[in-house]
């Protein structure tokens, strides 16, 4: 009996407590401020959502966990609105969590598996009461935002990245990333009435990123082969689904400022940086910003808040780090930085 | 005087030659053994039988300074890391062959067979086994294990043997057979062992405990091996074949909400050794032969490329040979030699470089002894040609490297003192070097500087041993190897970026106490202060941070009960937080860990010279949740009984 309470003294000298992370208090109903994703990092289960609150200029780094009671899973990799629910897609667990806009309460948690395997959910859009989701198994899935349960895969090309939507048509990104360095080239295009894939357009290596202008045209991000080929942007025609223009940029992001796009470039080797604006009438960049970016240790995520005019700009560090996040003015002043979970990339804002 | 030393050099080369001869009961050896094999950083058989280890890595967390990484599950991917040193700085020696994988640069000890193991010791600072590789008496730290197949013994007929039945469906059993008539030996063993393996963990989700089965966890493996030996002219000679196929599922990580895996692993590897022994007048030599052949196949059937699978054969090969000696004189030894080894790695991936690696290392050792002190000092020279048949091969490396020692000798004749330096590097692994888009070939070797002042204490009166020591040290690494995003956040490269200072202090009590003949209690206790911190960069938030996955407190405490041939032994672990990544921040912690184990045995002897054993273990009785990696869980409670029969 001695020896275990002197072995009990003895854990208890050792066992440190847990540091005592204040975290600021959340409100009931979320307003005025920033949902940041941290992805974390694979393998880690740290993916988390930060709370940026505009009037106390304050962050909340567990937002999630303090709303669900439990951790959002490995990867998170998306987060959007739609109607009265917010969606987020974690990646390598393969989940799509819905919560609802307001209160952040969960709704429900989908989880996308496909016969015992995972599907790994990469990134959402929504058309007329669906949600579509691009699964890394080389399928978008259809969900009922309704039901909130998946009604149909729609095949596409290998490894689908991203999607954007323009008028009745939805815009895939194949990046067959899984198998480089002979990875895919092309864009499924599905008409979003029958829920059917109607062409698959070349745009060039490892697609990534899509989005589409204020005038319908859908703008591709080819990643290129990370070492010989490199990145480019590809404007795809949505009336007649060819390829428009190609810019030769050096490109890692696009976010859309109104009718413009921010552009973003990190290089991983130099560890250069930039940021500048694309014009979409014009289709040339204007470089008309001018936010410092010799605090950016890697440019990682960038968005643009309509409700504040701001712009909001994420430093991943060194990935293995916990990520910042800085909030400028459009005209480039740093209003505030905050210190967010491991790899923050996206943003929802609240009005 | 001349005679001491004689008798100093007939111990060590007597433990070398694994001859078990008659030593005469001289003060000074009983001593000088008693202060040379004192009990720290040792374990032999009779406790190794009782702790029925899972296996060697669950041995090795038993020293002070050691850190077990382990991703659970039987054979799954166990490393141990001394004195916050890399895996990669430590050489796994076993009967006097040191262990080779130039593709990971480190040995998984959860694949090392334990049912045949005599004894388990670490060394940090001088080997005293003068006798064994070249590149294992430089390394940064050693780990030696002796087999009972491999050496001479005393009996004609030697049988160990055991079954065993655990938790999750383990079966395993081991048998072992020598011969050893005057002149020569020969020896065999076999080993099996199955298990679905499918363990119950617990896992902390939010401010939620989850409780599932850890899948996707099968394992069974099969080892043989032959062993001979002849004494001839002056020396011994050996030679051996050891087969080692391993079949196993992968469980990976456990991932939140997501229970999927399916890869697996087909191990394969055949090892063949041969060393000589001999002395000529008082120069004592080994030469030494050891190849292997490793047959790795990765298979991962779902993977969501454009062909649906991941099925990677990666086959890797080894010779290492050389010659070491020891020459004494009055007061003083020669000792060194020189080793070579040739590693090459082949894999299906057209992707993959087709690396050759040629090692070699020389080293020239004096030792100088008084009645007051001993000083080593010893100079390496090691030189790397590295070779590509695919593409651009890495910079060749030479490096000279010094150790030095200063041990008093009789401070009493129980104590003793000893302050060492050694400095020394490793070389990235072919995976570092050149896995597909991670691999690096610019890299750097990562070096180690290591300070240490130990203080051992040793004595024995009427009903009490007792054997005490305490270390401090002071470890520099330069040019750490670590991993980091150079192309995007999913292709990762190895790059030398990383400076690590270790502060670390060790205590260590072994004592046995006797209450009567029939009576003794017997303690083993360690404790570790680590203070691994990165001084990298003044800049970064991780200055002077404690590194990822190294505790700053460590601690173990064994206490056997004997009564006649029965007895119980619990044993304690308990490593302090940790995290995962080297910002010491919330999101990044880890609980500590307190494990208890305990094992009640019975043995029973059959005529004089058989006994039977049988043991009753149960591991993690508290049934603690814990994690030595991140999201890698390990079991709850879980038994084991064990029958084991040994002759002589």
């Amino acid at each position: 009996m001695r020896l275990i309470n002197i072995l009990s003294i003895i854990i208890i000298l050792f066992s440190c407590k847990k540091e005592d992370v204040s975290q600021n208090s959340l409100p009931d109903f979320l307003s005025n401020g920033t949902v940041v994703l941290c992805e974390g990092l694979f393998q880690q289960n740290n993916s988390s959502l930060s709370w940026i609150d505009n009037n106390s200029m304050s962050v909340n780094n567990n937002l999630f966990v303090q709303k669900s009671g439990r951790n959002l899973g490995d990867t998170g990799n998306d987060i959007k609105k739609y109607g009265s629910k917010i969606y987020i897609v974690v990646n390598f667990s393969s989940t799509i969590e819905v919560v609802d806009a307001k209160t952040f309460s969960p709704i429900k948690q989908i989880l996308m598996q496909n016969s015992g395997l995972s599907k790994q959910p990469r990134n959402i859009e929504f058309f007329e009461g669906n949600a579509y989701v691009t699964c890394f198994d080389g399928f978008v899935d259809v969900i009922d935002t309704s039901s909130l349960s998946v009604i149909q895969r729609i095949p596409v090309g290998l490894n689908p990245e991203d999607l954007s939507i323009s008028g009745d048509k939805l815009y895939v990104s194949n990046s067959g990333g899984l198998s480089l360095p002979s990875m895919d080239s092309t864009i499924s295009i599905i008409d979003l009435n029958t829920n059917t894939e109607i062409k698959k357009l070349t745009v060039g290596l490892n697609p990534g990123r899509c989005v589409t202008d204020s005038e319908g045209d859908v703008y591709v991000i080819s990643r290129g082969d990370y070492s010989n080929i490199s990145s480019c942007l590809v404007k795809v025609n949505s009336n007649t689904n060819i390829v428009d223009s190609v810019f030769n940029l050096d490109i890692t992001g696009i976010s859309k400022m109104n009718d413009m796009f921010l552009i973003t470039y990190y290089d991983y080797v130099s560890g250069y940086s930039s940021l500048s604006v694309f014009d979409t009438f014009l289709d040339e960049v204007t470089n008309n910003l001018s936010i410092d970016l010799s605090n950016i240790t890697t440019l990682y995520g960038v968005a643009y808040n309509s409700f504040t005019n701001t712009i909001f700009i994420s430093d991943a560090m060194n990935f293995v780090n916990s990520g910042y996040v800085y909030e400028y003015t459009s005209n480039g002043s740093l209003i505030s930085s905050y210190n967010v979970g491991l790899n923050p990339s996206k943003f929802h804002f609240y009005e | 005087m001349v005679k001491y030393h004689y008798i100093l050099l007939f111990f060590i080369t007597s433990r070398l030659f694994g001859q078990i001869d008659s030593i005469q009961n001289i003060d000074e050896i009983n001593i000088l053994s008693r202060i040379t094999l004192s009990k720290h950083n040792l374990l032999e058989r009779n406790e190794i039988n009782i702790i029925q280890p899972t296996d060697i890595g669950d041995l090795l967390r038993k020293f002070p300074g050691t850190y077990l990484r382990s991703y659970g599950g039987l054979g799954g991917l166990k490393t141990v890391s001394m004195r916050g040193l890399g895996s990669n700085h430590s050489s796994i020696v076993v009967d006097g062959f040191q262990l080779h994988n130039s593709q990971t640069g480190q040995i998984n000890l959860g694949q090392l067979i334990v049912d045949n193991v005599q004894s388990v010791n670490s060394t940090v600072g001088l080997n005293s086994n003068f006798l064994l590789p070249i590149s294992t008496q430089i390394a940064g730290n050693n780990f030696i294990i002796n087999t009972m197949e491999n050496s001479f013994s005393i009996d004609t007929l030697t049988i160990r043997s055991n079954i065993n039945y655990g938790s999750f469906e383990q079966y395993k059993g081991y048998l072992g057979v020598k011969y050893n008539p005057n002149k020569f030996f020969i020896s065999s063993f076999f080993s099996k062992q199955n298990s679905v393996g499918n363990y119950r963990y617990s896992i902390v989700n939010g401010i939620n405990q989850n409780s599932r089965i850890r899948k996707n966890n099968k394992y069974s493996d099969f080892n043989f091996g032959i062993s001979s030996g002849l004494k001839i002219f002056n020396g011994t000679w050996k030679i051996g074949y050891q087969h080692k196929s391993i079949d196993q599922e992968l469980p990976g990580a456990v991932i939140l909400y997501n229970e999927t895996a399916d890869e697996t692993l087909q191990t394969v590897s055949d090892r063949l050794f041969t060393d000589f022994k001999y002395e000529i007048g008082k120069l004592f030599i080994r030469s030494f032969i050891n190849g292997s052949i490793e047959n790795q196949r990765y298979y991962d059937p779902t993977y969501l490329n454009n062909i649906g699978f991941i099925d990677y054969h990666y086959k890797n090969r080894s010779l290492n040979s050389g010659i070491s000696f020891i020459n004494y004189f009055d007061d003083w030894f020669l000792y060194g030699g020189l080793d070579y080894t040739f590693s090459d790695l082949l894999v299906n991936d057209i992707t993959f470089a087709k690396p050759i690696r040629n090692f070699s290392s020389s080293m020239f050792g004096v030792k100088f002894n008084n009645h007051f002190f001993s000083f080593t000092t010893q100079l390496s020279g090691q030189y790397i040609n590295e070779l590509n048949q695919n593409g651009v091969a890495a910079n060749n490396i030479f490096r000279v490297n010094p150790f030095i020692s200063l041990k008093t000798r009789k401070i009493s004749k129980k104590s003793q003192l000893d302050l060492w330096y050694r400095n020394s590097f490793r070389m990235p692994s072919f995976n570092e070097l050149y896995y597909n888009n991670i691999g690096n070939v610019d890299l750097l070797p990562e070096n180690a500087n290591q300070t240490n002042l130990d203080f051992l204490f040793v004595d024995e009166m009427k009903n009490i041993s007792f054997d005490f020591k305490t270390a401090i040290y002071f470890n520099q690494i330069k040019n750490k190897i670590l991993a980091i995003p150079t192309k995007n956040l999913f292709i990762w490269s190895f790059q030398n970026i990383g400076r690590v200072n270790v502060f670390g202090g060790e205590i260590q009590i072994n004592t046995n106490y006797y209450f009567s003949n029939n009576f003794n209690i017997t303690l083993m206790s360690n404790y570790t202060y680590q203070k691994s911190i990165d001084v990298t960069n003044s800049d970064s938030p991780t200055y002077l941070n404690q590194i990822a996955y190294t505790p700053e407190h460590m601690f173990n405490f064994d206490l056997t009960l004997n009564y006649k041939e029965n007895g119980l032994r619990i044993s304690n672990y308990f490593i302090s937080k940790r995290y995962s990544l080297n910002e010491n921040i919330i999101s990044n912690y880890l609980n500590p860990i307190f494990l208890m184990d305990l094992s009640v045995f019975k043995k029973l002897n059959i005529r004089k010279s058989q006994n039977l054993r049988f043991i009753f273990n149960v591991k993690n009785i508290l049934n603690t949740s814990y994690a030595y990696i991140r999201s890698y869980t390990m079991p709850g409670i879980n038994f084991s009984i064990n029958i084991s029969y040994a002759f002589n």
